[in-house]
């Protein structure tokens, strides 16, 4: 299609089958090599990092890390742009040319002693590794502090200082394959939604609606769009590679099993998924981004916006996906209702807060019209685990800190972390473990 | 070492009569009596007593004939409970439910029951005890007995989970989450989902939306001039050193506080209030905690004499992450106290 600018993205990935410590930063056979000082010095960039350390950890390795802040895939952008344009550095499209990216494994930022109500946890084995997708990668773990001492003791971080340092670290990293082939390209590659082929146009039209969390009305906790706080926008049209290359980050507010981190952006496993039906069994028509609000009306307004360029489209289906859960709740089943009460059939997915017996309203918000869902988990499982031989950051964290699955106290079960080290949380603090993305293999069941 | 069972029937198929004996007061007799044998069989373990009690005397002496078998069964070492099968006599399956509640509740032990769908002994019960769907009478009782035993079997010697669809009890609202033993990943269960919708073929939701418990708006109050009003929160506003630990998010605790005479309430800069509500932006609530339990603007209307008076007590807990389960019980134990202190209307913020 001529005088068509047209979004072709393409992902050289490198797979890593080793991570170590080197002399310089390179990747060879698989095997990636990481100077650690000279990494260190692209964490120090910043001076709000005050103490910092890169540890490697795989997949059986008997580490726990807590307090988890935030998990970014190593990428680089082969035109030499910024990884998260708007964000570290200046604005450009993204979604267009070549990216490459270490496959198998995740810059994870850790809390070197403090940590919130939006940080995690990942046990890399035994019971505890099956409750997060980020305990089978191979991670390069950002362990650091800060002297954000405005929230030190808060209970919701922003977390600024360790996030960007992880954005620097995926990026420092990323360049070592920058002149190399990768193993395998994925192209992602969709025409215009006008100028598409009868064959593909016939097929049922199915949009994306994504939820990103987007409920604090001060700026540094909401995921971003191209740098954008997305609390501040109305829902938009977005081509699935953006999203894919680098236009959203993290926030750092939801409690954690709901999160959705960068990397999980970076691979939105429903966006991978539509691509490969589309031709096939759909018309993948975009991404349609909306957000998550804290007044009704705001709410209201953001599922109208949803359902009319899901209606403009021609869009038959669409899958909407909700970062959260409890208040968000409302925002989901409102997209879900409006879309439906559009003619567009709408499955939706996200997890479920029943309580530690299992007994309570799954969502807080319901409707009869949400007659399709996809359930990934319930927040409040109660769930123990033995001490685990090493434990980077700092366990108290979970206990003390207001980690959303953790507390000091509790009449039946104490605190959350024991003298033995062993601890007992609530699913709540599993680091992204509710794979709202796509990959959780949870379900809920009636028992 | 077996299991050990109890299993409780009523007086008819205990053959001690028919409904002329309805009212036999309940008896604890070793091992196995009338229907309990239609379990035996099946079981695999000992039926070390059979409790039988006429349906009548448990249905208007409920508690009495409850405290009459726990006292007895109280010495007695067993494994698991079995009630019925009770197909669809509502007052033997209100019976099995009852006792089979109080049973599980008192030795922790497992307990199974078999009902006909059109007992009202399901609803009531289905939550506290395993109950089977059942036919409607006795002709079924070889079936309904087995189903039982053999679950109880399970229980006793298998690890679970043990699922309403797979082994096919009565669901019971209890929802947790489960791993797929196929590993199947949420992105192919959306997009097979979507599909099936799409072509208009049966699909099964993971979260099929259950019957709403919703509350009657009361009406309105048409004199707020003598009324007494109380200010209830889930907002999390406590006194800054939140002296009952309410948690900061899926709460368990509620905390109550004296604002008799104060014309508001201080701030979290004056050392006074604050909210440890982990789920919104506490910048504002902070800075004046009035805008989540509105006292000041609520002595202004006291002054006015448009209300009455206001209760010298506020309440509060934090509601985000806390169950409906939890906040239900909150709620029956705050508005309890509202109740006897005669506050007469409730203005329940929310965040």
């Amino acid at each position: 299609m001529k005088g068509v600018f047209i979004l072709k993205l393409e992902i050289g990935n490198f797979h890593v089958e080793d991570i170590r410590f080197g002399d310089s930063t390179e990747f060879n056979d698989g095997i990636l090599t990481i100077n650690k000082d000279e990494a260190l010095q692209v964490v120090k960039e910043d001076r709000h990092i005050t103490d910092a350390d890169i540890k490697i950890v795989k997949p059986g390795d008997q580490v726990r890390l807590v307090p988890v802040k935030e998990a970014i895939e190593p990428r680089y952008r082969m035109d030499e742009g910024p990884l998260f344009p708007g964000v570290t550095g200046n604005l450009q499209q993204v979604g267009d040319g070549m990216t490459v990216a270490l496959k198998g494994t995740s810059v994870l930022v850790v809390g070197k002693h403090w940590g919130g109500f939006q940080d995690g946890l990942i046990d890399m084995a035994g019971e505890g590794a099956k409750y997060t997708y980020f305990s089978q990668l191979k991670n390069i773990v950002l362990v650091a502090d800060t002297d954000e001492e405005f929230e030190k003791r808060e209970q919701q971080k922003k977390n600024k200082a360790l996030r960007w340092a992880g954005m620097r670290l995926a990026e420092y990293i990323g360049r070592s394959v920058s002149n190399q082939d990768p193993d395998e390209i994925e192209e992602f590659e969709l025409d215009p939604i006008t100028k598409r082929d009868t064959d593909i146009s016939e097929l049922p039209g199915v949009v994306l609606v994504m939820q990103p969390q987007t409920q604090m009305e001060e700026d540094g906790y909401n995921a971003l769009n191209y740098g954008w706080n997305a609390n501040h926008m109305l829902p938009t049209l977005m081509h699935p590679n953006e999203v894919l290359d680098g236009a959203m980050i993290s926030g750092s507010f939801m409690p954690c099993s709901s999160k959705w981190s960068t990397y999980d952006f970076q691979n939105f496993n429903l966006i991978k998924r539509l691509y490969e039906e589309h031709g096939e069994t759909v018309n993948f028509l975009g991404v349609i981004m909306s957000n998550l609000n804290v007044a009704l009306e705001q709410k209201e307004r953001s599922a109208q916006f949803v359902a009319n360029i899901a209606s403009n489209l021609g869009a038959e289906a669409a899958i909407v996906a909700e970062e959260g859960y409890g208040n968000p709740d409302a925002d989901y089943i409102a997209c879900l209702v409006a879309l439906e009460d559009a003619g567009i059939k709408t499955v939706g997915v996200s997890n479920e807060a029943t309580g530690r017996d299992g007994e309570s309203q799954p969502l807080v918000s319901l409707d009869p019209k949400a007659d399709a869902l996809v359930s990934t988990g319930n927040v409040s499982e109660l769930i123990k685990l033995p001490p685990m031989e090493t434990v980077i950051g700092e366990l108290e964290a979970l206990a003390r800190d207001g980690l959303s699955g953790g507390w000091e106290d509790d009449e039946e079960l104490g605190s959350s972390v024991k003298e033995d080290g062993s601890i007992v949380m609530e699913n709540n603090s599993m680091f992204c473990g509710d794979g709202v993305a796509g990959w959780s293999t949870k379900t809920m069941k009636e028992f | 070492m077996s299991n050990k069972a109890v299993v409780y029937i009523n007086q008819f198929f205990g053959q001690i009569g028919g409904e002329e004996a309805a009212d036999h007061e309940p008896e604890v007799r070793d091992g196995v009596a009338g229907a309990a044998q239609a379990i035996a069989p099946n079981f695999d373990g000992e039926i070390v007593k059979t409790v039988i009690c006429g349906d009548n005397y448990m249905s208007s002496n409920q508690d009495k004939a409850v405290a009459k078998i726990l006292g007895e069964l109280e010495d007695v070492d067993f494994d698991i409970f079995f009630a019925g099968p009770a197909f669809q006599a509502g007052r033997y399956g209100n019976a099995c439910g009852a006792i089979g509640k109080a049973v599980k509740e008192e030795f922790n032990v497992p307990v199974v029951s078999s009902m006909n769908v059109e007992n009202p002994g399901v609803d009531m019960f289905k939550k506290h005890i395993y109950i089977f769907p059942g036919g409607h009478s006795a002709a079924k009782m070889r079936d309904d007995a087995k189903k039982m035993a053999e679950f109880g079997n399970k229980l006793l010697n298998e690890e679970g989970p043990f699922l309403a669809e797979e082994e096919g009890f009565y669901k019971r609202g209890i929802r947790h989450q489960y791993f797929l033993p196929d590993e199947t990943p949420a992105a192919d269960r959306a997009i097979d989902m979507l599909l099936k919708k799409i072509n208009g073929e049966e699909y099964q939701s993971e979260l099929p939306i259950p019957e709403q418990d919703l509350v009657e708006i009361a009406p309105a109050i048409q004199d707020l001039s003598s009324t007494k009003i109380a200010l209830v929160t889930s907002g999390g506003i406590v006194p800054v050193e939140n002296p009952d630990k309410i948690q900061s998010a899926s709460a368990t605790r509620w905390g109550k506080y004296n604002i008799a005479g104060q014309d508001k309430l201080e701030n979290r800069a004056s050392n006074k209030y604050k909210t440890i509500h982990a789920g919104y932006d506490p910048a504002a609530a902070d800075a004046d905690p009035n805008r989540v339990v509105p006292l000041d603007a609520l002595r202004k209307y006291q002054e006015e004499g448009r209300i009455g008076e206001i209760h010298d007590y506020f309440y509060s807990t934090v509601g985000t992450g806390t169950t409906e389960g939890e906040a239900a019980r909150m709620g029956a134990e705050i508005a309890g106290e509202l109740l006897e202190a005669n506050v007469q209307a409730v203005i329940l913020t929310s965040t």
